[in-house]
């Protein structure tokens, strides 16, 4: 590998706005609001952003529109198409413009009416819209949603490797247990097993409602710049240690021709982004795993290496995911309760982590005063947390990881 | 070829279109195709426009048996296109074809996706869907010149690997 900028960049904002169901507003006020938060978070003003970076599919604002909202003047942007797994590699592309001496500062974002306008669920004109390509090959049967896409993979899976509802519905479990100690979580009750198998079911035999993410209106924003930059700005600066992705597993689009169908992208991003990073399997603290739905944790826990192929239900029921647990996964809640970003929020989540600030309910959360009393409505922060990894689904197919740490390695 | 309305949605297959159009064009005849590559060979399970094996994009359509075994499936218990909720609950199946299973390499197949259906086109009944269950290809008529490839059961033996789940009790 050409090169490797371990430690040499920093993720020094963040930012969101609130987690909603009915925005009232558009796209672009939304990611204005992100980005601004996220500014105000580092400590940087419009004209110290000079890169802009997003990712869409078509329902969110342009760079160039929120340039004007907010006064920022990029030399250098990009609005890229893509959804889960998008935000890790748009980091890593960050520090490609900055290495590459286009820009200095580069704020990321995605802004999506998900639930208000544009439905990731693909309910209301998306489902009835005319079609052709390879889209003749599965709506005319019925197959549109983004679980129906994965679901050969999911259901080939737990045929092949005897995984349970029971096991799923451990994964919601955890996550809601972490998004009740989160006052910005859409959905901050906790749930148990049973509320998850007794919800409807939406695809058999491997999604019930609850093991589905909640479409959320939202916009999301982390700040990238170099670690020299990092210096005088506001927070401890959280370093990338390693990124990697968009990667894809044979056949893309098509994965499924090829096989085996039960494996994903993490099987192939995995190696390298523990490789870039220098660091192993155990000397991560916390991981942020794409859970648009259950299935997506479970699979990709096994691909990246955190446990044999085939047990990973043995693994998400194990302790292990939890608050409290050796290394809790998705402590904002994730998209399964705290609110879908296609991805972002599991990010911004790790660096507050990372920072030991974490916006929890403990009175001092900000200062990084923290009970540690994890009990519903109290404290999220891990305690000494140092590395954290992010691991992000586009499809069974697509995936990108990203490695961050709070100390030089 | 020009639009299709099939359960409200409309299925555009403009003269263009070099990957679906021969597909649904033979669909229309009751044959099912797949590419072959005038090169190498092979088959492959999606209409693509070059040989994932040797990149040749010199290629034929090849009619097929259309028997095959189910790979794997879904049952849609809710679903987001208004013109289907009727059907529910339903299966849809990805198909192994019998020819070219296994090559070129052990998991490698030619894999189609379809609903399954009884033999008047109805949605088959969920018990009725596993991993294994031998299906053929049938044509459910939706305009003169326009059929939808389907997948019905076979009374053979199940093949390979078999799996069902528990159809919970309505």
């Amino acid at each position: 590998m050409a090169g490797n900028p371990r430690d040499k960049y920093c993720i020094v904002g963040v930012g969101e706005t609130e987690y909603s169901r009915a925005s009232g507003r558009t796209t672009r006020a939304l990611g204005a609001e992100a980005i601004r938060n996220a500014m105000n978070d580092a400590g940087l003003t419009p004209d110290d952003v000079d890169g802009m970076l997003s990712y869409h599919g078509g329902d969110s604002t342009p760079s160039t529109s929120i340039q004007y909202d907010l006064g920022i003047r990029p030399n250098f942007y990009m609005d890229c198409s893509g959804g889960g797994s998008s935000t890790e590699a748009l980091v890593g592309l960050a520090i490609g413009a900055i290495e590459a001496g286009m820009c200095d500062v580069v704020a990321i974002f995605r802004s999506m009416n998900g639930y208000s306008s544009v439905r990731i669920g693909g309910t209301g004109a998306r489902a009835s819209a005319p079609i052709g390509g390879l889209d003749l090959m599965k709506r005319p049967y019925g197959l549109i949603s983004a679980v129906q896409q994965f679901s050969y993979t999911f259901t080939r899976h737990m045929a092949e490797y005897g995984v349970k509802s029971e096991d799923l519905a451990a994964i919601k479990v955890a996550h809601s247990n972490h998004a009740s100690n989160n006052p910005k979580a859409l959905m901050k009750h906790r749930v148990t097993v049973d509320d998850v198998m007794n919800s409807r079911w939406i695809i058999r035999p491997v999604a019930h409602l609850l093991d589905c993410c909640l479409e959320t209106d939202n916009a999301t924003c982390v700040i990238v710049t170099s670690a020299e930059r990092a210096k005088d700005l506001k927070h401890k600066p959280i370093y990338i240690k390693g990124v990697q992705g968009r990667g894809t597993k044979p056949g893309g689009d098509f994965h499924y021709q090829h096989g085996p169908i039960t494996r994903v992208a993490g099987h192939y991003v995995g190696p390298r982004v523990f490789d870039l990073a220098g660091v192993k399997h155990d000397d991560v603290d916390i991981t942020g795993c794409y859970d648009a739905f259950t299935y997506t944790v479970l699979l990709q826990f096994e691909d990246y290496g955190w446990c044999e192929k085939g047990e990973g239900k043995d693994y998400v029921t194990s302790g292990i995911i939890n608050l409290g647990g050796k290394r809790p996964n998705n402590l904002s809640g994730g998209h399964l309760c705290e609110g879908y970003t296609h991805g972002m929020n599991m990010v911004i989540e790790n660096v507050r982590q990372l920072r030991g600030t974490v916006d929890d309910y403990c009175p001092g959360a900000l200062e990084g005063d923290h009970t540690f009393d994890y009990a519903e409505g109290g404290c999220r922060q891990v305690q000494d947390a140092k590395i954290s990894m992010n691991m992000g689904w586009g499809t069974p197919a697509v995936g990108s990881s990203l490695i961050m740490g709070n100390v030089l390695s | 070829m020009p639009n299709y309305t099939y359960r409200g949605i409309t299925l555009s297959i403009p003269e263009n279109d070099s990957e679906y159009k021969g597909y649904f064009e033979a669909a229309g005849e009751g044959r099912l195709v797949v590419k072959k590559c005038a090169d190498c060979g092979l088959l492959r399970g999606e209409p693509g426009p070059a040989c994932p094996w040797c990149t040749s994009i010199n290629w034929e359509w090849q009619q097929v048996s259309g028997k095959g075994t189910i790979y794997s499936y879904q049952v849609v218990a809710h679903t987001v296109i208004p013109s289907f909720r009727d059907l529910t609950p339903f299966a849809i199946v990805l198909v192994e074809l019998d020819e070219q299973r296994g090559e070129p390499t052990e998991f490698d197949g030619l894999r189609i996706t379809g609903n399954l259906v009884d033999g008047d086109f109805n949605m088959e009944k969920e018990e009725n869907v596993g991993i294994g269950k031998r299906v053929e290809a049938v044509f459910q008529p939706v305009e003169e010149g326009f059929m939808l490839p389907q997948w019905k059961l076979v009374d053979e033996p199940d093949q390979g690997f078999t799996w069902s789940h528990n159809v919970p009790e309505s």
